[in-house]
């Protein structure tokens, strides 16, 4: 009787179904963000684009801050899964994938911490 | 003795991912859906990090504005637009396709979903370029 070999290091790295339904809960959220964000900044504002002072403003309204902060953790996490399935395709090892795995959480976390930062600096300018 | 399966994607083959060339329209929406995503995935941490300006006061920040009226970056900023909104409806069509609504129409469904891209896309140009 052959051998099974159940040791899943053989296996290739591949994307689990937690994964994917975050990248499908998240997309359509961002196509609704996104689309509010290209409309304030691209139809509001003057002369095309919002100015320091129109940012400032817009910010005073406290759901603006929650709103563009909920935006920038969906998208992280939206563009970093979907980064990582891309990848996936090209059939990385085990190894080279949890080296993948840690530069991308370590770029998304700065990304976020960055721009949550940024967001309430904004929105403390009086 | 079973065979290899060769029909496998391969590092060595990444450049064919993106070659049109005698792709249905399945492959033509995966390679946009593709291409749209690291575009977008590019810009976002580029735009986090230009955003920067406005925590160093509105001269900074306006200067910077005014550096992005621009013909060029005006141009480079619509097809940001596009990507985003092209991504995010092909992706709607993932979506429906996946929970299994409309699958036998996934080609009319993208050509309607792109259509209203299209259209979309040009009012943001029209906008964009006129302001």
């Amino acid at each position: 009787m052959p051998e099974t070999n159940s040791n899943t290091e053989n296996f290739p790295p591949s994307e689990n179904s937690g994964v994917w339904l975050v990248k499908i809960i998240t997309g359509p959220f961002l196509i609704i963000l996104l689309l509010i964000h290209f409309i304030v900044n691209h139809f509001i504002g003057q002369n095309g684009l919002l100015s320091y002072t129109d940012v400032i403003n817009y910010y005073k309204n406290p759901i603006i801050p929650i709103m563009e902060i909920l935006f920038l953790v969906t998208v992280i996490f939206h563009s970093s899964f979907g980064i990582r399935g891309i990848i996936l395709d090209l059939r990385p090892t085990r190894e080279m994938m949890k080296i993948i795995d840690i530069f991308l959480i370590v770029t998304s976390v700065t990304a976020i911490v960055y721009g949550t930062w940024l967001v309430i600096t904004i929105a403390s300018i009086r | 003795m079973s065979k290899t399966n060769t029909n496998q994607p391969s590092p060595k083959n990444i450049l064919s991912w993106f070659n049109p060339i005698g792709k249905q329209t399945g492959g033509l929406a995966f390679i946009l859906n593709r291409v749209t995503a690291i575009g977008l995935t590019l810009y976002l941490y580029v735009h986090l990090i230009v955003l920067g300006q406005l925590a160093n006061g509105p001269e900074a920040y306006d200067g910077f504005v005014s550096l992005m009226n621009h013909p060029i970056i005006i141009f480079g900023e619509l097809l940001i637009v596009a990507a985003g909104i092209m991504h995010g409806l092909n992706g709607v069509r993932i979506i429906l396709t996946t929970f299994g609504i409309g699958v036998t129409h996934q080609k009319l469904q993208f050509y309607i979903l792109m259509g209203i891209a299209l259209i979309v896309i040009l009012i943001f140009a029209v906008r964009m370029f006129n302001a």
